[in-house]
């Protein structure tokens, strides 16, 4: 048995997104997201990923000519929590959880089992970035649609909460082909999630965090001045306030690093600008 | 023996009841009753297991190569590797779509009512051969007319050789950056071909309100070119009304009044003639004395532009070396007028640019090089048909048809003149359309054609990713059985399938720019009818509509995809509401504030309802309002949901295109 050595994180490049929403439909059909009604009633949809229209204008001081706009694709940021060890990480749902459906593991993938879940909504209560969604409905898939559900996506009954797991279904996948050509060592495998390979713009990168030869390399990113974390002001400021901010309870750690030269979209994205 | 006492019998049942119920919990069976439970309530539908399989196929719209996941014989995903368009990813969607015609539908309601009987494949082509054969022993030959939409496929070159084999010249084309320019090139260059700017290797770009990376042109080659700029410091300056995303990752956004474009090209114009010496490659623009007209300070107040930034613009576009203007407003819908296309490439030509790396070039159309020998029939046709400018023009001015076909495409939804369409559409003793789900136009067709997804289409390489689904049938195989079965028009069409004319159709090549020459008459007319349009009842409509785009939901076609709704933000369309934008100064003067319900009204009529989203992103006056929503028709998913602008948008139809220029409409709140 081969030690976990990789850490899964993602980067996003804003400055390279056009909005043209592949990576959402990818990520749906790669999913088997379920289909209702009328999909476009926001509070009733279940879905993953989120594209976000952002402006700079969030305070009102901006006048149109000064306008910019930029769309932000936001999904489950794969949250450590505060513990430094990633064998001990606590992500905010993970710690609520009380039936043990979510968890993360040592390759830093927050998992859920939906079929273990059984709906009570704490951890899309706990969940700092409205990443888990709620099946209030049982899913429909109308005959012929059936024909695109993907085996390896259990389909999400009526219930339960559900959300994005960096496809880690693909993971298991491409390790067992691996395994088939008697490749044991499971750092050898790469994988790429639906949305990153979808990406016409290669914005978003996937990778190992720990692997100085990936696009993500966690060292660079941190000291990247285009890199932000979602609602995570914490990564340039100096070490007793990264301590002091450790210490929140539900410090989430994302692992998902947005990167943009656009001032005004790393301030939005970080949140905590007056803290 | 001894007697059970009462009080022994009490303790041994106790004891049994008690023994039976630690066992039965440690037994597991309570678990399993859970598990019961669970699977009984949650109730989850199993994809069923298969082989894994990939084949690969190529996507019509964008190009780009693409591999399917299989599970046995079920497609379940598209991997574009890091290329390809939105639409490569909802192909699945459209494959397997619920709504999918399943056989050839004949019309048994009256006209428009959704009533179709399915008919077998033999019996309607025959129906249809008939009908072309009626007409043309009757002399009615021009009477056929057949609408493409507007991608150049090779059903759309069958189409257009079927029905110049029978007869008549009536093929129009849905309008698409392509034909606009064509008839730019026609006008400007006599000259035929397609506009292609060389943007991958221009040092300066300047776009005229084309907003390059939201559906323009070929979206998975545009997102090549954004890469390739950022590589190398491309200079990019994004000319329009309102702040798109192409407009934000722009090194410079310059924010114009809403419709004022050209003048703005023509203001560039007249300082690279007046300031830059550049007045000899393009003589008839610089000795035009109209061109006074169009200095920095005149200019600025048309288009708010400062004369300084005016002035700035044309000394870097002369300064770079392979500096480029792009037209084409719009993503993927465009609308510009001939002129306005023309104003701009003279931009080009002024620098002595066209032609050369980085800048424009022409791109021929597709064709199939097999020529066609007319019969008697056909040609006197083609004498008696009077062929309109464009498919705008022909809905409005067009002569009567009797028989019209509609490859692929919905000009009912996509015209401005969509009602007026249907009016024509209800006297037509016969509407063939062909497509893969009920649109807003194929709902008023006496026969529908099922055809097939890219997914079940053969590649030049080999298979098909998927069998056809139902009866199917690709578009140029329906074709060429009608044509088969209908006499002389038959010897026009010597293949056997679709492949063997894909196979020998030859595409466009790209060539220089030879002599390009703007006419003075033309710009004229432009700027008289594009001042009459904004000052024309500017009092009673005080408001400017603009439209936009949504990139993934594009023409609208891709709302029959509930994966598409899914992708709605809600500043766009949720839940029966759709938003306009409108900058929060408008709303003041306008009385009414974010998510109010509002009704759009123009001099042909209103919209409504829509609510309202403030945003500092469109400018003053100006209603910014999204494309591709409100159809009639267009299965359960897409139908009913939010309001088609084209209802009352702007129609009057440009003389050199034959197409409306939509883009800018005088509205006011009702």
């Amino acid at each position: 048995m081969t030690t976990m050595k990789r850490l899964w994180g993602m980067s996003i490049d804003l400055d390279k997104c056009t909005g043209c929403g592949a990576c959402q439909i990818s990520c749906m059909q790669e999913n088997n997201m379920p289909i209702f009604e009328d999909d476009s009633d926001i509070p009733k949809r279940v879905t993953f990923m989120d594209l976000m229209r952002v402006t700079n204008d969030y305070q009102g001081d901006k006048k149109y000519g000064e306008v910019q706009i930029a769309y932000v694709p936001k999904m489950c940021q794969q949250c450590s929590g505060n513990n430094p060890d990633p064998n001990k990480a606590v992500p905010p749902c993970v710690s609520v959880c009380p039936a043990v459906a979510t968890d993360v593991s040592d390759d830093g993938v927050v998992s859920q089992i939906w079929s273990r879940c059984i709906g009570c909504r704490y951890c899309q209560a706990a969940c700092p970035y409205e990443a888990r969604v709620f099946n209030w409905w049982k899913p429909k898939y109308e005959t012929d649609f059936k024909n695109s559900l993907n085996p390896d996506v259990s389909v999400a009954s009526r219930g339960t909460v559900v959300k994005c797991t960096f496809c880690s279904h693909i993971w298991k996948r491409e390790r067992d082909k691996m395994i088939a050509q008697g490749i044991t060592d499971i750092n050898q495998v790469q994988y790429t999630p639906a949305c990153v390979s979808a990406c016409p713009t290669g914005a978003m990168k996937f990778g190992d965090l720990r692997d100085p030869n990936s696009p993500v390399y966690e060292q660079k990113l941190k000291n990247d001045p285009r890199a932000v974390r979602l609602l995570h002001k914490i990564d340039n400021a100096d070490p007793a306030e990264q301590q002091r901010r450790m210490k929140i309870k539900n410090y989430p750690n994302p692992k998902v690093y947005y990167l943009t030269s656009k001032q005004w979209l790393r301030d939005i994205l970080s949140g905590f600008q007056n803290s | 023996m001894k007697k059970i006492e009462r009080r022994d019998f009490l303790k041994m049942a106790g004891g049994a009841v008690c023994g039976g119920l630690v066992g039965t919990t440690f037994s597991g069976a309570p678990f399993l009753g859970f598990q019961w439970l669970v699977e009984w309530s949650q109730d989850q539908y199993v994809p069923t297991r298969g082989e894994e399989k990939f084949a690969n196929s190529v996507c019509h719209l964008c190009g780009s190569n693409i591999t399917v996941r299989k599970i046995g014989q079920r497609a379940v995903k598209v991997e574009t590797a890091n290329s390809g368009c939105p639409l490569c990813q909802a192909m699945l969607q459209l494959l397997y779509h619920p709504e999918r015609i399943q056989q050839p539908l004949k019309r048994v309601g009256s006209k428009g009512s959704g009533k179709f009987k399915p008919v077998t494949w033999e019996e309607a082509v025959k129906d249809v051969s008939d009908a072309i054969t009626k007409l043309r022993s009757e002399n009615k030959a021009q009477m056929i007319a057949a609408v493409n939409g507007a991608h150049n496929t090779v059903p759309n070159l069958l189409m257009e050789r079927l029905v110049m084999a029978a007869g008549s010249k009536h093929v129009y084309t849905e309008p698409c950056f392509c034909n606009l320019s064509k008839s730019a090139v026609a006008a400007t260059q006599n000259a035929e071909g397609t506009i292609d700017y060389d943007l991958e290797n221009a040092d300066y770009v300047i776009s005229f309100g084309a907003r390059l990376f939201e559906g323009w042109g070929n979206s998975a080659r545009m997102n090549k070119v954004l890469l390739e700029w950022k590589k190398k410091n491309v200079k990019f300056v994004q000319v329009d009304t309102l702040c798109t995303r192409t407009a934000s990752m722009a090194d410079s956004w310059v924010p114009v009044k809403p419709g004022t474009e050209s003048y703005l090209a023509l203001g560039i114009a007249h300082q690279l003639i007046m300031n830059h010496g550049k007045s000899s490659n393009l003589s008839e623009l610089s000795r035009w004395s109209g061109i006074n007209e169009f200095s920095p300070d005149k200019v600025s107040a048309i288009t708010g532009v400062p004369a300084e930034k005016i002035a700035e613009i044309a000394k870097e576009f002369v300064k770079y070396r392979k500096a480029v203007a792009v037209a084409g407003r719009g993503g993927q819908c465009v609308s510009s007028s001939v002129a306005e296309i023309a104003a701009v490439q003279a931009l080009n030509a002024l620098i002595a640019h066209l032609g050369k790396d980085g800048n424009a070039f022409i791109k021929a159309c597709p064709s199939i090089p097999a020529g066609v020998q007319y019969d008697d029939i056909a040609k006197a046709g083609h004498n008696n048909t009077r062929v309109a400018k464009g498919l705008d023009d022909f809905i409005k001015n067009g002569e009567k048809v009797e028989l019209l076909f509609l490859n692929e495409s919905n000009p009912v939804f996509n015209s401005v003149y969509g009602a007026d369409f249907v009016n024509k559409m209800k006297d037509m003793p016969m509407v063939v359309a062909f497509g893969t789900l009920i649109n807003d136009s194929a709902k008023y067709a006496d026969y529908i054609f099922p055809t097939l997804t890219i997914m079940e289409v053969p590649t030049a390489q080999g298979n098909a990713v998927a069998a056809p689904r139902y009866t199917s049938k690709h578009g140029g195989d329906i074709i060429l059985d009608i044509a088969r079965k209908t006499e002389k028009v038959k010897d026009a069409f010597p293949w056997t399938g679709v492949r063997d004319v894909a196979a020998i159709v030859r595409d466009g090549q790209t060539r220089g720019v030879g002599n390009f020459s703007i006419s003075t008459d033309l710009l004229k007319k432009h700027f008289t009818e594009l001042k009459k349009a904004m000052e024309e009842s500017a009092q009673e409509y005080p408001l400017v509509m603009i439209p936009f785009e949504i990139p993934f939901v594009g023409d609208g076609r891709s709302l029959a995809f509930p994966y598409v709704l899914k992708g709605l933000g809600h500043e766009t369309y949720s839940a029966e509401r759709l938003y306009v934008q409108m900058n929060p100064e408008t709303a003041r003067e306008q009385g009414v504030s974010d998510g109010s319900n509002i009704y759009i009204s123009s001099k042909r009529g209103e919209i409504g309802k829509v609510k309202v989203l403030l945003t500092k992103t469109v400018a003053p006056g100006v209603i910014a309002m999204p494309m591709g929503f409100g159809h009639a028709a267009l299965t359960k998913y897409g139908s009913e949901k939010g309001v088609n602008p084209r209802e009352i948008m702007n129609n009057a139809i440009d003389a050199e295109s034959g197409t409306a220029d939509w883009w800018y409409t005088r509205v006011k709140l009702s």
